[in-house]
């Protein structure tokens, strides 16, 4: 029996055909991967089981995580982590973007300077910022012993405190500028007209600001703001470079100790239920934080669009 | 009870002048129509009655008071937008209510003010949408209805039909005439339609490239244009200009040459002489076709049968574009020649530089 092909198979077989390549590049560097370490931390992998002999172990390497003694504390400080520096974040975007957006003589060139901290790489931003940390030859504790408020040299990265918000001004720094940047985009997008029709109608700038400018930019603040979280949930190379964790854990944030855990104490395993759990708890926190902003978007037509 | 002067009015943007010595009043309650070409400056002779722009030099003048470095909210107009400017993530209610809330009006009075605007419009049962649920029609009142709640002295429209299709704009055309009446108050409105201007206005301002051509009614424009630009501006279809071929001037009268023909105008000729090049315009509703074989023939090109007339497109004298308008029941197919003439009473006679002569 041989039944021609209808021409919507010959169709459908082409389609397939088509997307084929992209799929199996996809399935390469993502998919299997992400099969990978979810394989990967319900074992035991470590690297003296690297050549085989990696056992299943079932949920132990969760059990382990989260009944951890500090792994409490890791959560609640990378979400504090990430909510104080995507909040200012999103609160410098604003007033940056602002004012860039406002109508003064040479903002080309200030457009201009907002750029570096994000064009500059970030490892050598940091080493830049390292070195303004530094207690006997940095410029900041120099600063600081000049102005009388500290009475000698001041390693801002040797103390759990300072460290902490050390980071957290690093990461703003080199994360604002495309926020910024983003939400000047966003502003330019308003119509000059609704603002002219307010002005005509005795709407002081800041009244203009919030009941236009904010409604009408916020679809772009509430992505950048979720892009931000996760960026910043999962920013690892400025606190690396700056603190490797330290010091005593007080910059150790999630994906920090999946790190350690995974490459400098080579306990595979154990790093990826790490890597997983970032993975649900950052889906978690999308989940609700979409859903919540859902809700106002509906209450304040945020997502209102006109022609 | 709302005037409004313009003195002496300059505008220029950097090194570009746009607006010459604007002078012009507007009386109490007078539908005002600025009309013009696309940058001629009646937009911004708009903005500049608005507050949104500054004039260069020279006052604005409302209700006797000098405005011209006032805000626009302390002029107590209210202006509607070409794009309507409406804010889309606001309901009806709320952008009606727009200027009331940066007032800060009571929240009963503010209601009040804003269900009465709607009623004004036929809103009423659109208070909830979201502006992007709106026909253009109905977002065109919105924006009305936001500059009535205002209750300003003076309503300002920059080109408020042009966004919508033709059928629209008659109906909004209406409706904007009959809310002038009910309102009573002034209103000045820019356009770059003539036919808006005409039916709209008891005043119309005809500017061109910066300056005042004419001031006047429709109807005194339409019979009486003091240039050529005017001329050819007002009047649908447009008016035809012939160049004259040689000018003579007996008994007073023009007597204007083109080609074989020989009109003989009754115009001032103070200021012309004999031989002077002349434009003579012929409005394409004037002419008729003649029984006998005078007048002059014209090579018909294209035929337009809109109903109620005939537009005919074609050569007459050696010059092509000429436009005439006949009765509905004329036949003629393209390709025909009919020969045309007028009452030379209703021609209008240009002088070289544009200026109308007089009728005598």
């Amino acid at each position: 029996m041989f039944k021609p092909k209808t021409k919507a198979q010959t169709t459908t077989l082409f389609a397939w055909a088509l997307i084929a390549p992209a799929a199996l590049v996809m399935f390469w560097v993502v998919v299997w991967p992400l099969y990978e370490t979810f394989r990967l931390s319900f074992t035991d992998s470590t690297l003296g089981t690297l050549m085989g002999g990696a056992e299943y172990v079932g949920w132990e390497n969760y059990e382990k995580a989260i009944g951890g003694r500090k792994f409490p504390s890791i959560v609640t400080r990378t979400f504090y982590w990430m909510f104080l520096s995507v909040g200012l974040k999103v609160v410098l975007g604003l007033i940056g973007a602002t004012l860039l957006a406002s109508n003064i003589r040479g903002r080309g060139i200030f457009r201009a300077l907002v750029m570096p901290p994000w064009i500059v790489p970030i490892a050598i931003g940091c080493f830049g910022w390292l070195w303004l940390y530094n207690g006997h030859f940095g410029l900041l504790s120099n600063f600081a012993e000049m102005a009388g408020i500290t009475d000698g040299p001041y390693s801002f990265l040797a103390y759990k405190q300072s460290a902490f918000y050390s980071a957290v001004v690093t990461d703003v720094w080199i994360g604002t500028p495309m926020v910024t940047l983003f939400f000047l985009a966003a502003m330019q997008g308003v119509p000059r007209d609704l603002y002219e029709a307010a002005y005509v109608d005795g709407a002081s700038r800041w009244y203009r600001f919030r009941r236009i400018t904010m409604p009408q930019i916020m679809p772009t603040v509430i992505s950048m703001a979720l892009l931000s979280a996760i960026w910043t949930f999962n920013s690892f190379e400025i606190i690396w470079i700056l603190t490797e964790g330290g010091p005593r854990g007080a910059t150790t944030t999630l994906i920090i100790d999946t790190f350690k855990t995974a490459i400098f104490s080579y306990k595979f395993g154990a790093g990826a239920t790490r890597a997983v759990l970032v993975c649900i708890l950052l889906g978690v926190f999308s989940l609700i934080y979409l859903t919540v902003l859902g809700w106002v978007g509906k209450k304040y037509g945020y997502a209102g669009v006109q022609k | 009870m709302a005037t409004v002067k313009l003195e002496n009015i300059y505008k220029s943007f950097g090194e570009t002048e746009v607006l010459f010595d604007i002078n012009l009043e507007i009386n109490d309650k007078e539908f005002v129509v600025f009309v013009g070409p696309s940058g001629c400056g009646k937009t911004t002779l708009l903005r500049i009655i608005s507050g949104l722009e500054e004039v260069t030099s020279g006052s604005v003048v409302i209700d006797d008071k000098d405005v011209s470095n006032a805000p626009p909210v302390e002029r107590g107009i209210s202006m509607v937008f070409q794009s309507y400017a409406l804010y889309p993530h606001l309901s009806v209610f709320e952008n009606i209510a727009f200027p009331l809330r940066v007032a800060k009006v009571s929240e009963k009075e503010l209601e009040e003010k804003v269900f009465k605007a709607a009623d004004i419009l036929q809103l009423r049962d659109r208070l909830d949408f979201k502006p992007g649920q709106l026909s253009g029609g109905q977002r065109q009142r919105v924006a009305i209805g936001r500059s009535i709640v205002r209750d300003p002295k003076v309503f300002l429209f920059d080109e408020p039909l042009s966004n919508l299709d033709a059928a629209l704009r008659g109906d909004m055309r209406v409706e904007l005439a009959k809310l002038h009446q009910n309102l009573k108050t002034t209103m000045i409105y820019v356009t770059h339609d003539q036919i808006e201007a005409m039916t709209m206005a008891d005043k119309i301002v005809v500017l061109h490239d910066g300056v005042i051509e004419q001031v006047g009614s429709p109807m005194d424009l339409y019979h009486n244009p003091k240039t050529k630009f005017v001329a050819g501006f007002i009047g649908h279809p447009n008016m035809n200009f012939l160049k004259t071929s040689d000018t003579d001037i007996k008994q007073k009268k023009l007597s204007a040459n083109i080609g074989d023909f020989t009109l003989d105008l009754a115009v001032d000729v103070s200021d012309i002489k004999a031989g002077d090049e002349v434009d003579i315009g012929i409005r394409p509703e004037d002419l008729v076709v003649s029984s006998n074989k005078g007048g002059a023939p014209m090579t018909v090109d294209v035929v337009e049968h809109i109903g109620a007339t005939v537009i005919l497109y074609g050569t007459v004298l050696g010059n092509s574009d000429f436009c005439a308008v006949l009765p509905s029941d004329s036949v003629v197919k393209p390709g025909d020649t009919v020969n045309l003439t007028l009452d030379p009473f209703k021609c209008h006679a240009f002088d070289s530089s544009g200026q109308a002569l007089l009728k005598s």
